[in-house]
């Protein structure tokens, strides 16, 4: 299989639609769920995604280490390229890596301010200019309505897609009116996308509750349990 | 004199450089009675510490070299290998990790937890060394044990347990508390070696029953025992020691200690550590090679009445001849015995044996399993296996990582000359990253290594211990060059010049072979080329190898399948198709793609947040393409792959660009192409030398 066909079939398609000039500039998207259930792994995906499609996407991971990180790439890299007989498999993989970055923060270490000093140092030095940013391992329930604001303006003003991924708790069962649990039941306005992961029986289900830009809202992906893969 | 394995431990002391490794060696040295004075190792007295035996170490305060030494704490017999800090040594460090059963890590108290000690604890990791922590230069201002101890768990990933917290810190260092025994400790006299047991100061009591309840938490898990006991409030200090014992040597735990060696605080405390919980020969499983049964591996017995199995893990050449330093792992070893070094064959006369002191020796009769010992004349090199005579073992190979960068050296004058051979002699037998060879073309003798620091040393030691001056050319990088696709060939040799004439045809194809070097599949049926005649094919190819078109660099990953071919009956040789088979792979080689590979590193910088902008700029321009970063309060580290060939002189780059305050290792990660404007630079310059010579 070639690139260009990994990017058409991908599952993910739903969320984002080709060509990319379609997309909206900036956007904010959420993956939710208790811990376990695969958000990093649907983070690197998003994030694996755009960068097939050349985009440059910069990792932001709060509280884990850069091993760990870098490690769920080359393990997804790896399903993708196997389970479509990939060709000029490490050709891809060079260019691939040159549209990742990864950015790890200690939890006490990670604050705004810093993340934009980050930035501003990887673009005017023209190192790195992403495209889209996941930030894993944001804690929400730390968080107010501002600092996440704060936050969705400056991706905004940085013309940067940015994706969160957001840990639920069992024990609380807070839902805001657009059924968007808590932690983020109070701040699920500022996302544009917001997707919840699910388990059922025997299947992981991804159930994507809103969507500003696109129709697809109401649809519903599954994950691979053993591969925590996307899909369809 | 037979040791008691209970009583032995063979342990390396291993660390960042300048955390104070070598001071503290000195220290144990002192307190064990080995020797009498204390000297710095940048000492005002010009005698220096005793580990560093090596003049370049001393005049570069690091320790280049590991020497062994043997000493004596409290009944127990300690072989300490120090170990080198600089990366660039690495495979001095794993070789002596390798004959270690365990190892103190030590961590500077204001630095803490920097990359190289990541890089060795990972080499600790992969060789299962259990270890123990000793936070050193806890005198120093902004000393901070516990930040450290937090390090440990985040970085290293290991489970840190506190065993002592200190009284006082910075200048005002006086002890620690133990938190097994609940007493203060404080070392006196002029060097420390008068301690004092008391009551824990009032002030620190919370703090220390607090760290003691994580204590006890912790070495818990491994100790039903003392699991039942905590509950009924009855805990001992020897259920304790013997949950943190099993805790370390299952690598689960890591104890933390504490102190200053250089101001002589928390050292016999350390001692007293390794010998309650660092393993004894007998509690490492070493596994050697059975090389009458297809190599398999065989489990050895530590047991001093079994045949013998012995490690030859270091030569030194030094003022009394050649010592070769050795690792007994099975049987005796006897003055006067015959054992045979299992890489050639080759029968060797045990002829004095000693016990090595830093630079001082003992002579001992014999040596039995789990010692480390030197033998004296004994022609080998390092990694080489002795056994006696029926037992056909090797210890597994090391893995020895390929040289990446070379330089050509040239010899100032005819004495030089000989000097420069008789010391390439001993540090290719020493050091097996260390390379050289004379290259054909251009008659200059290239020595290769794993870095600049690393062919640096050689040097430096090449002029001072073998008066061997020599000129050095630039550092070149060890291109590879591989193909990227499938190509058929189908090539005929002919040549009817008068005499007997010379004919093969061959054809096949070659593919890329993802592991591995070099393949040779022969799917010929029906004697399209005649049986004889197949080896020479396999010859031919392996010749084409050594120089690719492009470069001029060794070709690797290449699978070569013949299935036709044709002779004939009078004009077919060996030679005709070993030259059939090196036009084959030329027609096939410049059909498959073929590309220059590069050495690339993985190099991690660390320093200071506010420099983390420029560090990463400066990798970006060196064609690095940068990994990550972590952020942790103010320290920064970034990490990034970058090709070899742009990294010459980066540490002066970086030092100027940080004022001196980060620093970088690297290492080598892999072969990647390189990018097509430079390999046609690479292909210019290449042809360039061609028609010079």
């Amino acid at each position: 299989m070639l690139k260009e066909d990994l990017i058409k079939k991908n599952p993910l398609r739903v969320l984002n639609p080709l060509p990319a000039e379609s997309l909206p500039d900036h956007r904010m998207g959420l993956v939710m769920a208790r811990a376990g259930l695969g958000k990093t792994a649907i983070l690197v995906q998003i994030a694996m995604d755009s960068m097939l499609r050349g985009q440059k996407v910069l990792h932001v991971s709060v509280g884990e280490d850069l091993g760990k990180a870098k490690a769920w790439y080359d393990d997804i890299f790896r399903y993708i390229s196997e389970g479509s007989q990939l060709e000029n498999v490490g050709e891809v993989e060079i260019e691939l890596m040159r549209n990742r970055m990864i950015m790890t923060f200690k939890e006490s270490a990670f604050s705004r301010p810093k993340l934009e000093e980050r930035l501003n140092d990887l673009i005017y030095q023209s190192i790195f200019r992403p495209d889209v940013v996941v930030v894993d391992g944001y804690d929400f329930a730390e968080a107010d309505y501002d600092s996440i604001m704060d936050l969705k303006e400056m991706m905004a003003a940085m013309n940067v897609q940015v994706w969160f991924s957001a840990l639920r708790h069992r024990e609380d069962d807070r839902v805001s009116a657009a059924g968007v649990p808590a932690p983020c039941h109070e701040v699920d306005g500022l996302f544009d996308t917001v997707i919840i992961v699910q388990p059922e029986q025997d299947a992981i289900m991804l159930e994507i509750i809103k969507d500003e830009y696109d129709s697809a809202a109401g649809k519903v992906l599954n994950l691979d349990p053993s591969t925590m893969m996307v899909k369809a | 004199m037979k040791v008691n394995l209970d009583n032995l431990r063979n342990i390396g002391i291993s660390a960042h450089i300048d955390s104070g490794k070598t001071t503290l060696t000195e220290r144990i040295l002192f307190y064990t009675q080995r020797i009498h004075a204390i000297h710095e190792v940048r000492g005002k007295d010009g005698v220096g510490a005793k580990m560093d035996s090596m003049e370049l170490e001393k005049e570069r305060g690091i320790t280049i070299q590991s020497a062994a030494t043997y000493c004596n704490w409290k009944g127990h017999a300690i072989n300490i290998i120090d170990t080198p800090g600089h990366v660039d040594f690495t495979i001095e460090v794993e070789r002596a990790l390798r004959v270690l059963d365990g190892a103190v890590l030590i961590l500077c108290s204001v630095g803490g937890v920097q990359s190289q000690s990541i890089t060795v604890n990972r080499q600790m990791t992969r060789y299962k060394v259990p270890r123990i922590v000793f936070i050193n230069k806890c005198d120093r201002t902004g000393a901070n044990p516990y930040r450290v101890t937090r390090q440990v768990r985040d970085k290293l990933d290991l489970n840190a347990v506190l065993m002592q917290i200190p009284i006082g810190l910075e200048g005002d260092l006086q002890g620690v508390v133990d938190l097994v025994t609940m007493k203060a400790v404080y070392f006196e006299g002029d060097k420390g070696e008068v301690i004092r047991e008391a009551d824990i100061p009032a002030e620190l009591l919370d703090e220390a029953e607090e760290k003691r309840e994580e204590l006890l938490d912790a070495a818990s898990m491994y100790s039903e025992e003392l699991m039942e006991a905590i509950l009924e409030g009855t805990p001992t200090e020897e259920m304790i020691h013997d949950a943190v014992r099993k805790g370390t040597l299952s690598l689960e735990l890591v104890p933390v200690f504490m102190g200053s060696a250089y101001k002589n605080k928390g050292v016999q405390s350390m001692l007293d550590a390794v010998t309650a919980y660092l393993p004894t020969p007998k509690d490492i499983e070493n596994t050697a090679l059975d090389l009458d049964n297809e190599e398999k591996e065989i489990i050895l017995s530590s047991n001093p009445d079994d045949s013998l199995t012995s490690l030859a893990f270091k030569l030194e050449d030094g003022r009394y001849g050649q010592l070769t330093y050795i690792r007994i792992y099975q049987g005796t070893m006897k003055k006067g015995d015959t054992i045979i070094n299992s890489r050639d064959g080759k029968k060797v006369k045990v002829g004095r044996l000693v016990r090595m002191h830093s630079d001082e020796m003992e002579d001992i009769e014999e040596a039995a399993a789990g010692d480390i010992v030197a033998l004296f004349g004994i022609d080998c090199a390092s990694g080489d296996t002795f056994t006696s005579p029926g037992n056909n073992v090797s210890m597994s190979s090391m893995h020895v990582p390929e040289p990446v960068i070379s330089l050509a050296i040239i010899p100032e004058d005819n004495k030089a000359q000989i000097n420069m051979s008789k010391a390439l002699n001993r540090f290719t037998k020493e050091d097996p990253t260390f390379r050289t060879f004379v290259d054909h073309e251009t008659n200059e003798t290239i020595i290769s290594g794993m870095g600049e620091l690393h062919l640096e040393v050689y040097i430096e030691r090449m002029k001072r211990e073998y008066k061997a001056a020599v000129e050095v050319g630039q550092p070149q990088v060890a291109y590879r060059e591989t193909i990227t696709q499938m190509a058929e060939f189908n090539y005929t040799h002919k040549k009817q010049t008068g005499g007997s004439g010379q004919f093969g045809r061959v054809a096949g194809f070659i593919e890329p072979l993802d592991d591995g070097e070099y393949e040779f599949i022969d799917q010929i049926v029906g004697g399209a080329i005649p049986r004889e005649f197949i080896s020479s094919c396999d010859k031919g190819f392996q010749k084409s190898l050594e120089k690719g078109s492009l470069a001029g660099a060794p070709i690797t990953g290449v699978k070569v399948t013949i299935n036709d071919g044709a002779a004939h009956a009078v004009d077919s040789s060996d030679v005709a198709f070993q030259l059939a088979a090196i036009g084959a792979f030329k027609e096939g080689y410049q059909k498959a793609k073929p590309v220059i590979l590069e050495p690339i590193m993985k190099v991690a910088v660390e320093g200071p947040s506010e420099f983390q902008g420029a560090v990463m700029g400066s990798l970006n321009q060196r064609r690095g393409i940068i990994i990550g970063t972590i952020e942790e309060a103010n320290y920064t580290s970034v990490e990034a792959e970058v090709p070899l060939s742009e990294m010459f002189g980066y540490s002066t780059v970086l030092r100027s660009l940080t004022q001196g305050k980060a620093e970088f290792t690297m290492e080598f990660a892999n072969y990647k192409p390189v990018p097509k404007s430079v390999a046609e630079e690479i292909i210019k310059k290449a042809e360039a030398e061609k028609q010079k010579s």
